[in-house]
């Protein structure tokens, strides 16, 4: 798998990164996760995401390729069948009985506890002990399709109840039109939308609409109100902040973060649901904002010439805490010196300094809108090989950091986006191996198919037979014929 | 009938050499590894099973030295000797002899004080069991494992004090009589603080003994009643975080109060102790509100404790949201009263002003601020004034320009509500457009290359409705002989230069923007050049 990088130019060391993965996967993270314990389902997102990212599927066989292929004994896949079969079941065991997926274990309860909820009325009178969130729910359903193979993935959601998760998605919208993260019975307050003014979540929501929605009709079998697109556009729309970036709202200040996710949930809210791609023209996106050449600039802004530290010169106002990797040339000239353009980093706001996760939340953010030219390619990548690439693999957050799963995730995600050989091509949008879009819409397939042959044979529990199907993996005997469901 | 096979077969010997199992001051009993056994002292044992060894050989005189050797190897007095003792100690084999055989049988015994009960099984190393470190307890010295028998006594001791403690406690609950005083019974405060100390030694003991982990809140008798959910964790699983065991437990209290929807002060202190292990975990945030409102504690009180934990967190994004979440519910309690409101916003602006002294672009604390003007409409000049502060100490700070354009601009004393950020408002008056136009070029001289107040400049000139040529001699000031060859040539901010390009654009002068754009590709900002190719291609379609 040895990527060809151009001549002088440093190369991707694959199998050190697949290293790095594969003690992530096979181990138990150090303590300093602890404050993503609440997040586990990102951090298995970024595991998986990152593996995929690493063994792309082999090319499809042709007659040059045949024979070269044919010595070479197969390697095993990193995770064999059984594996992913059991950590499917792991991720469908987050899922919460009134729809969405739980962050973490530890918010999962026993089952018995599910008794006392009322499973056919869809909205319950009596709050459950877990809590599903919604980034975990968008996590949970990209590795279900992360884990499929081309054998599973019609059957890659079976087991997802997409009605309730679907009908708890509306619930988790605030009158304004923007998405919250959880929803909790506050005592003598009511339902409670909560989590920030945060436009990750209205990216996530549409993520998730996108996924599990499909065209259905209004009176069909597993048709389910859709929430307010429109509302939710408006309020995205307004977010433009007055320097063209976009923030959680248009009275805070603009984030790349934020940017990408606004962009990408506009153009999920119209993009086609099979064989699209993450730039599709997006009439919501490209004539809905107000502002896109300073979006643009905005964007193009985040990029700027990394300066390598000058241990000897005195830094005067830098602030102690910050790494110093946001150094300002002494004179304007001196950036048109050609050593001085041989990295490009990026921040996230203005006047910030340089991190590998902006390299993707910009990156990406530029590729949804069709305009990866605008990234400065080569210095991008020697940025991120030379400077934030880790000799155990992985990227860190700043250069000389030690690797993370956040940023190490995302540092392979936009050198996939900017077409690194040896690696997945990548959706930025959906932000998985293109070929892991295609399992989706497999997998949205299967799951409304489905649906509409449950609503004509009218089985009641379906949802919850199917599940148990998922988990155990088999259909007993008696079961075929009987309720007429399809084995997984 | 055999003679009283209990009372005759007493040894006769000294208490010294009667095997015994609670005596540790006696000397050991001599090994019986000559044909005189029970005279030859031994050297004292150095383990525990090397001492048993001892006691069994001891019991079975010339029992070594005939398995060593056989039975015909002893001197026949020995031989004797041996036989006696398998017949005493049988009363199966006895009761096979006749009268006058038994007789001569009990007199070889007493004669030579021949053990009549000995352990029934070998010793073998392993039959004293293993500690916690997976160590032979037989491998212990005597002493050690004296120990470890008192400990283990003082555990069952403090056991059996604690069921005790457990059974007053629910009799006191229930309201029963006590039966001999028949008053009803009480449990004293000092009788918690002694559970409490006895559960430490408990705890203490069991680590020593078994490496059994008592959890704290195994040791707190005030947390007895609520039976912990800890979670299961499946073969198959991804991303498990190593976490300590004192998390775990606070965990599976946490599922189990949150299950039982228990709203108390106790789980308030739950909620402080998990926070202090992961502050990010944004269910017990949202449980610790629950906490409050149930209960409905003083606002005021938890925001103070909030500002410890927020400086002690600075990252942290829930904090922040929790914040909002009680500003939300005590503000209607004071929006009617002006003093109380100005005087909350003073404090929290104090606060505001500490926390952002550690870090001055926190995106969560700005966040915050902005929401808090709209919500106590602290619009006015003590706002203004904080923010003005934090620019003149660092002109490049984003977050604090990013503020002051908000304030200005969305003050609803002088703007239309609703009006997006990039769009022109008439009800911004003149005077006010003018004043920020001046503030961003006077901060702009003090670092051209500082893009925060060429952003802020844009973004006033759209907001009132004004032409970007109107500054257009403003930013021709950094820029000097553009195109007229590289020695003419100067840009003292490559921003004022992109300003320029796009005022030309403007006012259609298309060769003049072109050239901007090229010189910025070519020389002065190389790293976006796919950037300005762009914005030239731009330009052939605007024509």
């Amino acid at each position: 798998m040895a990527a060809e990088a151009a001549p002088g130019e440093p190369s991707l060391d694959i199998e050190r990164h697949l290293k790095y993965w594969k003690m992530c996967l096979r181990s138990p993270l150090p303590h300093a996760y602890l404050s993503n314990e609440g997040n586990r389902m990102a951090l298995a997102y970024f595991i998986i995401n990152s593996i995929s990212i690493l063994t792309p599927s082999p090319p499809p066989l042709t007659s040059e390729t045949d024979s070269a292929v044919a010595n070479k004994p197969p390697t095993p896949p990193l995770i064999g069948p059984e594996e992913r079969r059991a950590l499917r079941q792991w991720v469908l065991s987050h899922q919460h009985a009134a729809g969405g997926f739980c962050g973490t274990s530890s918010l999962v309860f026993p089952l018995r506890d599910y008794e006392e909820w009322d499973f056919e009325a869809g909205a319950p009178t009596q709050e459950h002990s877990g809590l599903a969130n919604i980034a975990a729910t968008l996590f949970a359903l990209q590795l279900l399709a992360l884990l499929a193979d081309d054998d599973t993935a019609d059957s890659a959601f079976s087991g997802v109840d997409r009605v309730r998760t679907l009908r708890w998605l509306r619930r988790l919208q605030r009158g304004d039109g923007s998405f919250g993260e959880v929803l909790r019975l506050l005592p003598g307050g009511g339902w409670f939308i909560g989590g920030g003014y945060d436009m990750r979540y209205c990216y996530i929501a549409t993520a998730v609409r996108w996924m599990l929605r499909g065209d259905m009709k209004a009176g069909e079998p597993g048709w389910v109100d859709d929430f307010d697109t429109a509302g939710l556009a408006r309020y995205i729309l307004t977010s433009q902040t007055y320097d063209g970036g976009f923030a959680g709202s248009s009275q805070d200040e603009p984030h790349a973060g934020y940017a990408y996710c606004a962009i990408g949930a506009l153009s999920l809210l119209d993009r086609p649901l099979e064989n699209s791609e993450a730039s599709h023209p997006s009439t919501i996106l490209h004539s809905g904002i107000r502002d896109m050449p300073g979006l643009i600039h905005w964007l193009a802004s985040r990029q700027f010439v990394y300066l390598e530290p000058d241990s000897s010169a005195d830094d005067d106002d830098e602030d102690d805490d910050d790494p110093v990797n946001f150094l300002l040339p002494k004179t304007l000239s001196d950036l048109s010196l050609d050593e001085n353009l041989h990295y490009a980093g990026f921040n996230g706001r203005c006047n910030k300094v340089a991190d590998t996760c902006y390299c993707w939340w910009v990156g990406g953010a530029l590729a949804n809108l069709g305009r990866e030219e605008l990234l400065p390619r080569e210095p991008s990548r020697r940025f991120l090989l030379e400077k934030m690439q880790h000799r155990i693999g992985g990227f860190g957050k700043y250069p000389g950091s030690p690797p993370d799963l956040y940023h190490a995730c995302f540092g392979l995600a936009i050198l996939a986006v900017m077409g690194e050989p040896g690696l997945s091509p990548f959706d930025s949008s959906l932000a998985v191996p293109v070929e892991t879009v295609r399992r989706i819409e497999r997998a949205r397939r299967g799951l409304l198919r489905t649906a509409s042959e449950e609503g004509k044979a009218g089985t009641l529990g379906g949802e919850l037979v199917s599940m148990g199907l998922t988990l155990s993996d088999k259909t007993p005997e008696w079961l075929v014929g009987v309720t007429g469901v399809v084995p997984p | 009938m055999p003679p009283k096979g209990k009372a005759a077969p007493k040894p006769k010997g000294s208490e010294a050499n009667k095997p015994s199992s609670t005596s540790t001051s006696a000397p050991p009993p001599p090994a019986s590894t000559t044909s005189t056994p029970s005279s030859v002292p031994s050297t004292s044992p150095s383990t525990v099973s090397e001492r048993s060894q001892q006691r069994f050989d001891e019991s079975r005189p010339n029992e070594a030295a005939r398995e060593k050797s056989g039975l015909s190897s002893l001197a026949p007095a020995e031989q004797v000797a041996w036989i006696s003792s398998q017949f005493a100690r049988s009363s199966a084999a006895r009761a096979r002899l006749g009268t006058k055989a038994q007789r001569e049988l009990w007199r070889h015994v007493n004669e030579a004080s021949l053990p009549v009960r000995a352990p029934k099984t070998k010793p073998s190393p392993g039959s004293w069991g293993k500690d916690r470190a997976g160590q032979h307890i037989g491998g212990y010295t005597p002493a050690r494992f004296d120990d470890r028998a008192a400990k283990r006594i003082t555990l069952t001791a403090l056991e059996i004090a604690s069921r005790a403690f457990k059974d007053t406690r629910e009799r006191a609950r229930k309201g029963l009589l006590d039966p001999l005083s028949k008053e009803p019974v009480v449990l004293a405060e000092n009788e918690i603080d002694q559970e409490k100390n006895r559960r430490r030694q408990m705890a203490a003991l069991r680590r020593e003994l078994y490496g059994q982990t008592m959890g704290q809140f195994e040791q707190d008798p005030e947390w007895d009643d609520v039976v912990p959910i800890p979670q299961d964790e499946p073969e198959m699983a991804l991303a498990a975080i190593a976490y300590p065991a004192s998390y775990a437990e606070a965990i599976s209290y946490l599922r189990a109060v949150m299950q039982k929807k228990e709203y108390s002060p106790r789980c308030l202190r739950l909620t402080e102790h998990i926070i202090s292990m992961n502050p990010a975990h944004y269910t017990v945030w949202l449980y610790r509100a629950s906490n409050i409102f149930a209960m409905k504690l003083l606002i005021p009180d938890e925001i103070e404790w909030l500002n410890e934990v927020a400086l002690e967190h600075l990252k942290n994004y829930q904090i922040w949201h929790h914040r909002h979440l009680l500003v939300d519910n005590y503000y209607p309690s004071i929006a009617d009263d002006a003093d109380k409101v100005s005087q909350f916003a003073a404090s929290e602006r104090a606060f505001l002003a500490a926390i952002l002294a550690h870090d001055t672009k926190n995106y969560h604390v700005w966040s915050y601020r902005s929401y808090l003007v709209g919500k106590l409409g602290t619009w006015g000049a003590d706002e203004l004034a904080a923010v003005e502060a934090m620019i003149t100490d660092d002109v490049r700070n984003n977050s604090a320009w990013s503020h002051r354009f908000f304030l200005v601009f969305s003050n609803p004393a002088h703007s239309t509500p609703g009006t997006a950020a990039t769009d022109p408002d008439p009800a911004v008056p003149r005077d006010i457009v003018d004043r920020e136009l001046q503030y961003a070029m006077v901060k702009t001289y003090l670092a051209p290359q500082n893009q925060s107040p060429w952003n802020y400049l844009k973004g006033v000139l759209a907001k009132g409705g004004r032409r970007l040529a109107s500054v257009e001699a403003f930013a021709a000031e950094f820029v000097a002989g553009l195109g007229e060859g590289e020695e003419v040539e100067q840009v003292r901010s490559t921003h004022a230069l992109d300003l320029l390009a796009e005022i030309y654009a403007e006012k259609r002068e298309k060769e003049k923007a072109d050239l901007a754009l090229r010189r910025l590709a070519e020389k002065w900002d190389r790293i976006r050049v796919g950037y300005w190719e762009w914005r030239r291609k731009c330009l052939d379609v605007e024509g």
